[in-house]
């Protein structure tokens, strides 16, 4: 089991969240909420906005057709859209399958739980209008929250 | 598992080539087809950028990553496409792709980093790139992430490919990266995704 990343964009197209991890013999290693990766999470989030226009065009007219995965030869991307405009992507190896009930665990019982049931965290992390489309900064920086996705994820890293 | 649309973009990122094969198949107009095809030629490439860093550090081991589903095993047999290089079940041979020169070993993927699948709720999208630049796309009417199921795919894509090959670009009135019209190729193309 390898996991390589895992982001969370709102629905204003910003990164509110990003944990890379760099070694796969280090569940500590890597960056957490780094400046570095605003390019990467811009073409993440662009080719997943692209390819759920297409999947939406390709599903029939009644029910929605939401992406769950995306590989490459190298990685597959595990996509979860929640109701509220939320993405939840993980990046993993090919050999995970389908790992969307790790990603419903994420959203229910840790984003759920330590920041929206957080008083002290903003309802919206865009707060003007020019941090929409995008240009947001702000990002998750809940202690609670870094702490449970990290005793989460930690183990599945290598 | 049905194949439901077959798709072949041209190097430039332009539709050439749309089949539905699934008789209820959600009707996209021709204009939404052509921009289904640019907007997937604009992914591949991207998808590759975004290669997570721990696989770039550790990126020299494992260099050649292209074929990973077909792990490194040496027996081309696949389910309901039969041994690669065999005839086909009814005898019928469908073009130069079964003769003993090709399909003799498992192959590995030109497509070392760009896009090779995705699924949705409902479909999944195999996409096949050649040394050329031509991509071939099937769109199928289940998700599957299976390795086995997507390694079906895309030697599917890869006969689809062999049949271009025979049927299109040996078409003396065929014109390069234009929409394909043989019937040659339609024909056969039907047989290779009934035998499915």
């Amino acid at each position: 089991m390898a996991i390589y990343s895992f982001w969370i964009f709102d629905r204003h197209c910003n990164c509110i969240f990003d944990r890379e991890w760099t070694l796969k013999t280090n569940p500590s290693s890597g960056t957490t909420n780094s400046k570095l990766n605003e390019d990467t999470a811009k073409l993440l989030y662009g080719m997943i906005f692209s390819l759920r226009s297409i999947s939406q065009k390709l599903g029939s007219l009644d029910s929605f057709n939401e992406i769950r995965t995306i590989a490459t030869a190298k990685y597959r991307a595990h996509i979860l859209c929640t109701a509220s405009g939320l993405w939840f992507v993980l990046l993993s190896d090919l050999k995970q399958e389908d790992l969307s009930q790790v990603l419903r665990y994420l959203y229910s019982e840790i984003y759920v739980k330590t920041v929206v049931y957080n008083w002290l965290s903003p309802v919206d992390f865009a707060e003007t209008a020019n941090e929409k489309r995008g240009q947001g900064f702000r990002k998750i920086r809940n202690r609670q929250f870094l702490l449970a996705v990290e005793q989460f994820l930690g183990p599945m890293v290598n | 598992m049905a194949i439901q649309t077959i798709l072949v973009i041209n190097k430039s990122g332009g539709l050439v080539y749309q089949r539905d094969f699934v008789p209820n198949a959600p009707r996209l107009s021709s204009n939404e087809y052509l921009i289904l095809a640019g907007t997937l030629q604009g992914i591949v490439a991207i998808a590759s950028q975004i290669t997570p860093k721990s696989l770039q550090l550790d990126g020299k081991s494992s260099a050649r990553g292209g074929s990973e589903p077909m792990g490194n095993n040496s027996a081309p047999l696949v389910p309901y496409m039969g041994t690669l290089g065999a005839t086909t079940a009814n005898g019928a041979p469908l073009g130069s792709f079964l003769g003993p020169d090709y399909f003799n070993d498992a192959f590995a993927s030109w497509n070392g980093r760009g896009l090779k699948h995705v699924t949705t709720d409902q479909n999944s999208l195999f996409v096949y790139h050649t040394l050329t630049g031509i991509k071939f796309v099937a769109v199928s009417t289940q998700p599957t992430t299976n390795a086995m199921a997507v390694a079906v795919a895309e030697n599917l894509l890869r006969k689809t490919y062999c049949l271009y090959a025979d049927y299109v670009m040996k078409n003396p009135f065929y014109e390069p990266e234009m929409p394909i019209k043989c019937e040659l190729f339609d024909q056969h193309l039907g047989t290779l995704v009934k035998q499915l």
